[in-house]
């Protein structure tokens, strides 16, 4: 069976793609899927040292391309997870190196190697995401709470319905306190002005700098909140879509909550 | 001292409504961010059905996309200089 393209993208930098692209290709490859994880910023590249495989590239999704090696020569094997690949962006040439007629050409290839295959697409809107984005069969948008954010993924969500693709929505780093308090906007704030599927609810979550230090994916630890989150967006996205999208925070119970704040002042 | 300290509590807690308020007027005016290409399209298209009615002042005429507080408005000032005493037929005229 052909696999499929998803971009992962946002318009605004810093908003957690790149996390969300290595925590979800991991966890769809702890769940028997064929993954590959490709870094589409060009010039800028990240996603190796969140998934801890910095050490080991050789060649880039740009060789791999233009034709100097195979994608099996590029795609860089994790030897923690069976069945995850990256394929890593190229840190010394620029976005315009590669065109996205290429892209679509390369994209065939992908399909037939990988179950699936998730773009790390760049921010912006220039040529890094028209090349993402070029032959991706879905695409999941990334914003936070934040005014900046969401406009740009409004932004962002109105170029991929012109090219006829639905995107659907994952809300990062929630602070349940903040949204509790009045002072952050809460989830269905975003999705009453972005108007479009959600995918998935993901909390703020110091683990995420921790494993970002070490570079091991969260979704390979247990007892990470974040991690939790990601592994059952990968879930839905793998054929179980009526996994319930959980509130951050909502859980919690006046007398866990009293718990908690005990425990912590002690 | 007392009062800044009086509506800090006050003022606690409503960033939230600011935010989606602001957000969503945000995105309202990113859309009415029309291109010159579409609004020299949309002159083109209008200056062909008026002078069916109007000899104008093509030259004098000014179109403008106004964005106020609460309201945007498309705002087009076409100076006539006659109306046509014959009402046109569209389906004879080219």
């Amino acid at each position: 069976m052909e696999g499929k393209i998803v971009v992962v993208t946002s318009g605004k930098g810093g908003v957690g793609k790149s996390t969300a692209t290595a925590n979800l290709g991991t966890a769809l490859a702890m769940e028997g899927k064929r993954v590959a994880v490709v870094d589409m910023d060009i010039g800028l590249r990240n996603l190796d040292v969140i998934l801890g495989l910095e050490n080991r590239i050789v060649f880039t999704i740009v060789d791999a391309v233009k034709g100097k090696c195979k994608i099996k020569q590029a795609a860089i094997k994790d030897r923690r997870i069976e069945n995850l690949y990256l394929i890593p962006a190229s840190q010394s040439d620029n976005k315009d190196v590669l065109k996205p007629e290429e892209m679509v050409r390369f994209s065939k290839q992908l399909r037939s190697e990988f179950d699936v295959v998730l773009m790390d697409c760049p921010a912006g809107i220039e040529r890094g995401f028209e090349n993402a984005v070029a032959a991706a069969d879905e695409a999941i948008v990334i914003c936070t709470p934040e005014v900046s954010s969401v406009r740009d993924a409004d932004r962002v969500i109105g170029l991929l319905f012109s090219r006829s693709i639905t995107p659907r929505l994952v809300v990062n780093r929630i602070v349940p306190d903040m949204v509790a308090r009045g002072d952050m906007l809460s989830h269905e704030d975003v999705l009453e002005v972005l108007s479009i599927e959600l995918l998935g609810l993901v909390p703020m979550d110091e683990q995420v700098i921790i494993s970002t230090n070490t570079g091991t994916p969260l979704v390979m630890q247990k007892g990470s909140k974040a991690g939790e989150a990601f592994k059952r967006i990968a879930m839905r996205m793998n054929g179980q879509p009526d996994i319930p999208i959980e509130v951050p925070g909502a859980r919690k119970s006046f007398w866990k909550k009293l718990g908690l704040t005990l425990t912590r002042n002690r | 001292m007392l009062n800044e300290w009086i509506a800090k509590i006050f003022s606690r807690g409503n960033s939230r409504d600011v935010a989606k308020k602001r957000l969503q007027f945000a995105i309202i005016y990113d859309k009415l961010d029309v291109s010159e290409e579409i609004l020299g399209a949309l002159q083109q298209d209008m200056v062909a059905v008026i002078t069916r009615y109007f000899v104008i002042d093509k030259e004098s005429l000014k179109i403008d996309i106004r964005k106020d507080e609460d309201v945007s408005a498309l705002v087009v000032n076409i100076p006539i200089l006659k109306a046509l005493r014959q009402r046109p037929n569209p389906a004879h005229s080219h």
